[in-house]
């Protein structure tokens, strides 16, 4: 690393020019984190016109950088306090942050998702200063056989997550598989389960059915559960984690930091993974899993502080090898192109003062969104005090215009409807909505990825063992399936030859 | 603060919120239409675009959006309408108002190679729009990794077999490599990848052999070594990459070229298609415009409509004859 290219990196940044775009960026991207729907992507789309107006390459890559994480603070809050994931990695934060929020602490799990939000980003930006070539060269070794292997040990994971009984998390996941496999195959273009409609055929929008599953949901059962009775607006206690709180989640926040940092640098995927591994680490570790699913303050701090620090380290194929990660990314890479910086292997040397301006400015960004934070979470957790009769209307509004943004698709709010339906009536019988859009989501990864694997390996599956990461990663997908069996047929056994033992007393007394 | 300002307060900041939105997301509720006799445009103009927000086709619009918002006096927001490879938006499109309130820059691939491999009620055909005019060419090369053992042509020949990225099934990228094998007679197995930044990632980490890429995905690591260019598949040499060859110098017959073209609805009436013209011609000639074409190393095709439905039908012919020939399958649609 270049320590003088990294100090005149902050001069850059802390130009009071820079600093003012970095404010305005990380709070345009902390409100539409907010609003379900209109992402980061369509928002610097809509903005690009303005960036052409600003001189310096830096300070709009600067500040279109701070809508991108600024976003990812946003999400949160719809998370946990309406139940609504606005984006595939957030939905892991929802089974706890809104299991705390309807305990009537809804300010701490705001509260420490800040906090790990902060850590997680800053722990990735170190990194990301230290290590950034090596990783890049890490993730072009990620080829489709370790997406595969990586996605398959996602979707065991999937399975743990959430307090319901396996049995019902496995069938809902096995749902979201299927699902997973609607739309135009990607390798031949047949459809599948399209029913000839074209609105169908790039199969279903995760948002669209997370909205659906959650939000709607929630919305048909609370009008349910409050039909008739006037409702006393939920009780909303402390708004800041206290000494004991922040020390029982130090662990995940580091934790999930490393698995964030890690995991992010893959393009596609990475951070709903870094905070399905992250979550699953925490409650594998855990003395007493049962809490999980039913507001344990770690099952917050870990999905959000990996999925802040995955969202940071998704910047390193882009800024070392001139790959987008994502499609806000990709959005990022076209505004530097029309103010005239190429982004490519030779950013750093050609143009160090961008390279270093913008991870410099996410150190700031990210203090910005921590300060911004402690007012913020005050205002937004007064949301939960609002009269169900009015907060159910505006949260059915917000999540419509949401999803209609999304593909200004009118086919998507009904789909959504559709689903919002399913989600009642799935909470009625008791299973939960989280395996399944986890599942669709990862079912995408692995189909793919497994199908180009077999076409790479000439159609052998012992290529994926001739692969040190795939190989590795399905040695621990098979421990990690097998190990609960082994443990059971054990238990089992002893319990035997215990009852066994005891007939034998029976017998001789 | 008080137990009534509580509510009120974040009331109002959702109904920010909802009035931030409704904006952004472009919902239109005037006519563009030009019945009055007034001068096109009178209202604002939809611009659809059938990709997500950050990919050539979409930025292309923009800039396009952008010009002719100035040069008309009007405004012309772009719609994102993502789906079936530019389908759901032509779907769109062909069944507006025919008056000038919606236009698309359209893909040629969506008209002469999607058809090839998708069944034939889903193919959309050029007859079911009037096209105004050509826009840019957005070129492929062929790379390689500049470590792998096949750095030329002959190479490639060689080869007993080899592994081929794609940016997906139905595009250039597919049916360019298909018939280059197809012509070269060499084993390879296409491996379709969802765009070109997955298919850039393979290439680069070695676990395709080769690749066809359009030129402002693959230019930086071209330049910066990690590349091999080995050749482009235009019709002519790229401006960006002056010592690439093209397929034809090379003696193959297996030219394919991506290119963008603005489309109305049929029937849409040809005050409004001039002043479309005009407009476009008045913004490619500014010096935004064409900064704009060089930094995402495209080609100008600012050529007539009835140019571009040539094209299209002789590109489309050429094609299905080509693929008939060498026996290549893109899809399910043969």
């Amino acid at each position: 690393m270049d320590v003088n290219a990294f100090v005149e990196g902050f001069g850059v940044v802390l130009q009071p020019s820079n600093l003012l775009f970095c404010l305005i960026g990380v709070l345009i991207g902390m409100f539409i984190g907010v609003l379900p729907g209109l992402g980061p992507a369509a928002t610097i789309a809509i903005l690009l016109p303005v960036t052409y107006t600003i001189e310096d390459p830096v300070t709009v890559v600067i500040m279109l950088a701070g809508i991108y994480y600024g976003a990812q603070y946003g999400g949160t809050i719809t998370s946990v306090l309406l139940r609504l994931p606005g984006e595939a990695s957030s939905v892991v934060t929802v089974f706890d942050g809104f299991a705390l929020a309807k305990k009537g602490k809804a300010g701490t799990a705001l509260g420490i998702a800040a906090i790990g939000s902060f850590t997680g980003a800053t722990v990735s930006i170190i990194l990301m200063s230290l290590i950034a070539p090596l990783i890049a060269g890490w993730a072009l070794g990620f080829g489709p056989p370790e997406y595969a292997a990586l996605a398959l040990l996602g979707v065991l994971l999937v399975a743990t997550v959430g307090n319901g009984n396996a049995l019902k998390a496995l069938i809902t996941a096995a749902v979201g598989l299927l699902l997973a496999t609607l739309g135009r195959d990607s390798f031949t273009g047949t459809e599948r389960f399209t029913f000839d409609s074209l609105q169908l055929a790039d199969g279903l929008n995760f948002v669209v059915i997370a909205m659906g599953l959650f939000g709607v949901a929630e919305i048909l059962h609370n009008l349910e559960q409050r039909a008739g009775k006037a409702q006393p607006p939920a009780v909303v206690g402390n708004v800041w984690p206290n000494k004991a709180e922040l020390k029982q989640s130090s662990g995940a926040i580091g934790r999930g930091s490393v698995i964030g940092f890690v995991l992010g640098v893959l393009p596609g995927g990475g951070a709903v993974l870094a905070s399905l591994v992250a979550y699953a680490a925490e409650k594998r570790r855990a003395k007493d899993p049962s809490r999980f699913g039913r507001g344990a303050i770690e099952g917050v701090a870990a999905p959000e502080t990996a999925n802040n620090a995955a969202a940071t380290s998704s910047f390193i194929p882009l800024l070392t090898l001139g790959i987008p990660a994502n499609a806000s990314i990709a959005m990022l890479y076209a505004a530097l192109l029309i103010a005239g910086v190429r982004v490519g292997p030779s950013l750093v040397e050609d143009n160090p003062d961008i390279f270093w301006g913008v991870i410099n400015s996410m150190y700031i960004g990210n203090l910005f969104l921590l300060l911004l934070s402690i007012p913020l979470v005050g205002i937004f957790v007064r949301l939960l005090r609002v009269r169900p009769a009015i907060l159910a209307p505006l949260t059915a509004l917000i999540t419509v215009l949401g999803v209609y943004t999304l593909n200004n698709s009118v086919f998507d709010i009904f789909v959504m409807m559709f689903f919002g339906v399913v989600g009642y009536l799935m909470k009625k019988t008791g299973f939960e909505p989280g395996p399944l859009v986890l599942a669709f989501v990862l079912g995408a990864l692995v189909e793919d990825n497994f199908r180009r694997s077999m076409l790479i390996f000439g159609g052998d599956p012992l290529g994926f063992f001739t692969r040190p990461i795939s190989a590795t990663l399905l040695v621990v997908f098979v421990i990690v399936a097998v190990l609960p069996l082994v443990k059971l047929v054990l238990d089992r056994r002893t319990a035997a030859l215990a009852h066994d033992n005891s007939k034998r007393e029976d017998v001789t007394l | 603060m008080t137990k009534l300002a509580a509510p009120l307060r974040t009331a109002a900041l959702l109904a920010a919120g909802g009035l931030a939105l409704s904006a952004c997301s472009g919902v239109q509720n005037t006519a563009g239409g030009s019945g009055g006799g007034d001068t096109y445009p009178t209202g604002s103009v939809e611009m659809l675009v059938g990709a997500d927000p950050g990919g050539s086709s979409d930025l292309i619009s923009r800039a396009v959006s952008d010009g002719l918002g100035n040069e008309l006096d009007g405004s012309f927001p772009v719609i994102n309408r993502p789906g079936a490879n530019g389908a759901l938006a032509a779907g769109e499109l062909e069944n507006a108002e025919p008056d000038g309130s919606t236009i698309a820059i359209q893909n040629a691939s969506l008209f002469a190679i999607t058809p090839l491999a998708v069944p034939e009620d889903e193919a959309t055909s050029i007859d079911d729009f009037d096209v105004v005019g050509g826009v840019s060419r957005d070129d492929y090369v062929l790379v390689t990794n500049a470590d792998s053992e096949y750095q030329s042509l002959e190479d490639l020949e060689g080869a007993g077999s080899l592994r081929y990225g794609t940016t997906g099934v139905g595009t250039g990228s597919q049916l360019a490599q298909a018939l280059l094998f197809g012509d070269l007679g060499v084993d390879a197995t296409d491996v379709p990848f969802d765009g070109g930044s997955p298919t850039l990632t393979a290439v680069l980490g070695g676990q395709v052999d080769v690749a066809a890429l359009q030129i402002g995905e693959a230019i930086e690591n071209v330049e910066s070594g990690n590349l091999t260019p080995l050749m482009v598949f235009g019709p002519e040499r790229v401006e960006f990459l002056p010592d690439v060859p093209t397929a034809t110098e090379e003696g193959l017959e297996v030219e394919v070229a991506q290119y963008r073209f603005m489309t109305v609805p049929t029937g849409t009436p040809s005050e409004v298609t001039d002043r479309l013209t005009e407009g476009m011609e008045a913004t490619f000639a500014t010096d935004e415009y064409q900064a704009f074409n060089e930094q995402n190393s495209l080609t100008p095709m600012e050529i007539s409509g009835d140019e571009v439905v040539a094209q299209l039908e002789e590109d489309r012919e050429r094609y299905a004859g080509l693929i008939e020939e060498y026996g290549i399958n893109l899809g399910d649609a043969s």
